[in-house]
């Protein structure tokens, strides 16, 4: 089935045109973005349990962006009321005056941006899901994780392991979204889910929680197979009881997937958001043309590179999805844009111009950003390190795109000794290094690859989105402490 | 209380649910927003935003569920309707340990109201950052300014009817320092009430203090095992481990071992969850369940003395009278921050982000900047890593009698962690 647009939308979209049209007449450029997403969140363990219609997502409401004199403004509000349009457009624009009024005063002079093209558009995208989060079946939902939960403590307790608790997480949304101005009518429906398992287990003096997720673009029939994620949180949770602190030193490493899309994440994923480059924030507005990687890098960030979370139809700016190839063959070629900074740098929009919700400013931001596959085994891969770590498992990232300095909390290294996995592992791990000199050195990578999308990503430490990321097996060498 | 047909409707609507209990938050913020790039204007932005949430509770059995969702103000009869009966199905699914809703206060404010002008205290924001104490050589490069009213009304099943006004308001600053051709930036986050013009010009001045000295940063020897020192804001994770670990839901989850009674902190650290802190921007009267705020201590002398945090887990864990709380400060130092800074350390003030695992103690963060004092030289380092376990490192934690306020939290100015790792970038 489609996902079906929101009849609210589509009921306050004849009002929403009438307030774009009486704003015209004051503003030299309106769009209006409308949101109208719903969606559940269910989390099941053994000592508590959880449903919430809510997501990190779900929303309704209306932003209204405006622009005059160089300036653009926008006012975000809730409850638009098609019969009270014009009171509304008088609302607007008198809160908006009362802030130039005090902008004047204060001296503040604008950062003069030109006007927005406003070519004819029209989308209407439905996209594809099995099931609806608003119809799923939350009864047989709740058991069904239960069941995972309540096998986990079992399975975890067999293999000797004191399970404190196994902790599974659902939640789907459908996103529904409208953008308007005089010439563009886009609308987008699409759904996406995501799933968690997390084992709680603790040994002798250490309490350890391990991970493991699935997500997608699709409804909550995702869940219905979660449990096949079940035996690798047991796994990892009995491996990081069993780990040892790293020596810190340099060291010859591979990237699973999901610890290869952080870096491709913190290195070219912040490293290359264009609003950063008008802000003279970034070295990749120097190194566009230039090598930043090996050959054996190639990187592409869009919401059409992969389907998963965040691959939609269009942006919170109304600018269709792309696929911009970043890297190739460790070249930097690209960087993505949302549309004001293309504006400001006299390039094209990508597609990556969004929003934490409809009341927050639009960045620009991550959708889908991939490593390439390469032609490696990841025995060869194995077989090629002397001494060094498999890392597997991501916690958590932080870019640094004014230096490039990449920092990565990697959940787990399981050691590799003379091509040969020895069983050994180590725990956390701080990966920290020179993003050029890490993409450098990436000699070898896997001919498969995986995306991930069940985190999500701040700006700075705010403006979180839902993102996507991953990639090949790398072989690098980075440091670890 | 000004007549609010929606939120009546709703109360209504709920009523006639079936429902054994519910909850009602209706949130309102109006806000004004100022983006600059250097000191020109990026964009201008305001929010005038409503919403409800509301939680539905369900006996079965022994059990009590809940559901909860967001209901926009527009809402028709018809979708309220829904949305309410959708969540009485929901609380049916789910089985938890039964426990009891807030209960009115006899002595409690109905209301709680400051008075917030948004215009006001945005003023005041663009007239500190036009002021800031820039060089030619160090300067701000963007910075956004959000600033809000919120009113927060609360009601229960039980007769909780409260509410709070506030204003709460963020800064994100970006300063650049440069030096011969190299430009280096850090990077703040501040949360607050309104605008103290002056204590934002001086920590921004500090940041760009600390930008000057990255530019001669050499890198981070490779130390092993150093005294490190902290007297920024990472500092706060230190301390929110202890807080965070008395959480009920973390106690009860299984996510944190500490018991009432355990000596959980150094011997002489207290932490307080406290009513009110000057200029913090949860100054609020009463918590997300209507539980009314107010001073009470977590650790006494090292000693856990109370668990805090929401009333289902509270009540598991036979604290009655808890509540989720926002306010925290950290004392019971007995040197001060020059004593504690004596000997050989590295004093780090700039990470890219530093954490310390609630669940395993583990610490780890990337160094942007230190000041290495090793025999009585100091230099500025940057790059490697800092890593440890709180639990190890806590055993000879050091800090100071002076503290610090980072909005919500106030803390020891300068709290030095003997012994942890240190991986160089030499």
């Amino acid at each position: 089935m489609n996902a079906p647009f929101s009849s609210y939308l589509a009921g306050i979209a004849p009002g929403l045109k009438e307030l774009t049209a009486l704003l015209r007449e004051r503003f030299d450029y309106v769009s209006i973005l409308s949101t109208d997403s719903v969606g559940f969140q269910t989390a099941i363990s053994q000592r508590a349990k959880s449903v919430n219609r809510e997501t990190m997502t779900t929303e309704r409401g209306t932003v209204v962006r405006v622009y005059r004199d160089g300036l653009y403004s926008e006012a975000a509000l809730t409850g638009f009321n098609p019969d009270k349009v014009r009171e509304t457009a008088e609302s607007i624009t008198a809160e908006l005056e009362a802030q130039f009024r005090l902008l004047k005063a204060a001296g503040v002079q604008p950062y003069e941006t030109g006007k927005l093209p406003d070519e004819k558009r029209t989308i209407f995208a439905e996209m594809e899901t099995e099931r609806l989060p608003e119809q799923e079946d939350l009864a047989e939902l709740v058991n069904r994780l239960s069941a995972i939960s309540d096998r986990g403590m079992k399975e975890g307790e067999a293999q000797g392991i004191r399970m404190i608790d196994c902790n599974t997480r659902a939640s789907s949304t459908h996103i529904c979204k409208l953008f308007l101005t005089e010439n563009q009518d886009l609308r987008q429906s699409y759904v996406y889910s995501e799933g968690v398992i997390m084992a709680l287990v603790a040994g002798e003096d250490r309490t350890e929680m391990s991970y493991t997720a699935v997500s997608g673009r699709c409804g909550p029939e995702l869940f219905d197979h979660m449990d096949e994620k079940l035996p690798e949180a047991i796994r990892i949770g009995k491996d990081l009881l069993a780990a040892e602190h790293v020596v810190p030193g340099e060291y010859d490493v591979i990237t699973a997937p999901e610890v290869t899309g952080l870096i491709a994440h913190e290195a070219f994923g912040h490293g290359v958001e264009m609003d950063m480059f008008v802000k003279g924030r970034a070295l990749g507005a120097d190194y566009i043309g230039k090598r930043v990687g090996s050959d054996n890098v190639t990187m592409h960030e869009g919401a059409l590179c992969a389907v998963d979370v965040t691959s939609y139809a269009f942006d919170d700016e109304g600018i269709p999805a792309g696929d911009v190839t970043e890297i190739e063959n460790g070249i930097l070629r690209a960087g993505i844009c949302d549309a004001l900074s293309a504006l400001r740098l006299g390039t094209v929009p990508t597609g990556n111009g969004k929003r934490e919700s409809f009341s927050h400013k639009a960045y620009t931001r991550m959708t889908n950003t991939m490593f390439d596959s390469g032609d490696s085994t990841l025995e060869e891969m194995i077989a090629s390190i002397r001494k060094g770590y498999l890392l597997e498992g991501m916690q958590s990232g932080m870019e640094d795109p004014k230096h490039w300095g990449i920092q990565c909390i990697i959940d787990r290294g399981y050691e590799i000794i003379d091509g040969k996995l020895t069983g050994k592992i180590v725990s956390p791990l701080v990966m920290t290094g020179y993003v050029p000199d890490l993409l450098g050195s990436v000699s070898m990578v896997s001919r498969d690859r995986e995306v991930f999308g069940a985190g999500a990503c701040g700006k700075g430490h705010k403006e979180w989105v839902k993102v996507a990321d991953g990639g090949p097996y790398l072989k690098a060498k980075v440091r670890l402490g | 209380m000004a007549e609010n047909q929606a939120l009546e409707r709703l109360l209504n609507i709920l009523k006639a649910s079936g429902a054994d209990a519910w909850e009602v938050t209706d949130e309102e913020e109006k806000g004004w927003e100022f983006y600059l790039i250097r000191h020109r204007l990026d964009q201008n932005r305001v929010k005038d935003l409503e919403s409800f949430w509301v939680k539905v509770y369900r006996k079965t059995d022994e059990f009590l569920g809940s559901a909860g969702a967001s209901v926009p103000t527009d809402a028709s009869d018809e979708e309220m309707k829904r949305i309410v009966a959708g969540l009485y199905e929901d609380a049916g699914y789910i089985r938890n340990p039964v426990y009891t809703l807030n209960r009115p206060e006899k002595d409690a404010p109905a209301e709680t109201q400051e008075d917030v002008d948004i215009e006001a205290i945005s003023g005041d924001f663009l007239r500190a950052v036009a002021a800031l104490p820039e060089t030619e050589s160090e300067d701000l490069n963007s910075c956004e300014i959000f600033v809000s009213r919120k009113a927060r009304r609360f009601l229960n099943s039980e007769g909780i009817d409260v509410t709070a006004v506030y204003p709460s308001s963020m800064v994100e600053a970006v300063v650049n320092a440069r030096k011969d051709g190299h430009e280096i930036e850090l990077y703040r986050l501040y949360e607050c009430g309104t605008c103290d013009g002056d204590q934002l010009i001086r920590d921004l001045a500090e940041t760009m203090r600390y930008g000057r000295d990255k530019l001669t940063a050499g890198a981070t020897p490779a130390l092993e095992k150093a005294d490190v020192v902290l007297s920024t804001d990472a500092a706060r994770e230190v301390y929110y481990y202890f807080i965070d670990r008395l959480n009920a839901a973390t106690v009860y989850r299984g996510i944190s071992d500490w018991k009432i009674g355990d000596m959980v902190a150094p011997e002489n650290l207290s932490v307080q969850a406290v009513r009110f802190l000057p200029n913090s921007s949860r100054n609020t009267a009463f918590d997300d369940e209507g539980a009314r705020i107010r001073d009470m201590a977590l650790i006494e002398n090292g000693k856990a003395v109370h668990y805090w945090g929401r009333r289902q887990f509270s009540q598991y864990l036979g604290m009655e009278d808890s509540f989720d709380a926002s306010n925290f400060t950290v004392t019971g130092g007995t040197e001060s921050a020059a004593a504690i800074r004596t000997g050989d350390y590295l004093e780090i003030v700039e990470f890219s982000d530093f954490q310390v695992d609630e669940i395993t103690g583990d610490i780890a963060g990337e160094i942007r900047l230190g000041y290495l004092h090793r025999g009585g030289e100091t230099v500025s380092v940057s790059g490697g890593s800092v890593s440890g376990s709180i639990m190890e490192l806590m055993k000879d934690m050091r800090f100071s009698v002076e503290s610090r306020q980072y909005d919500n939290l106030l803390i020891p100015a300068v709290t030095r962690l003997n012994g942890a790792t240190v991986t160089g970038a030499e």
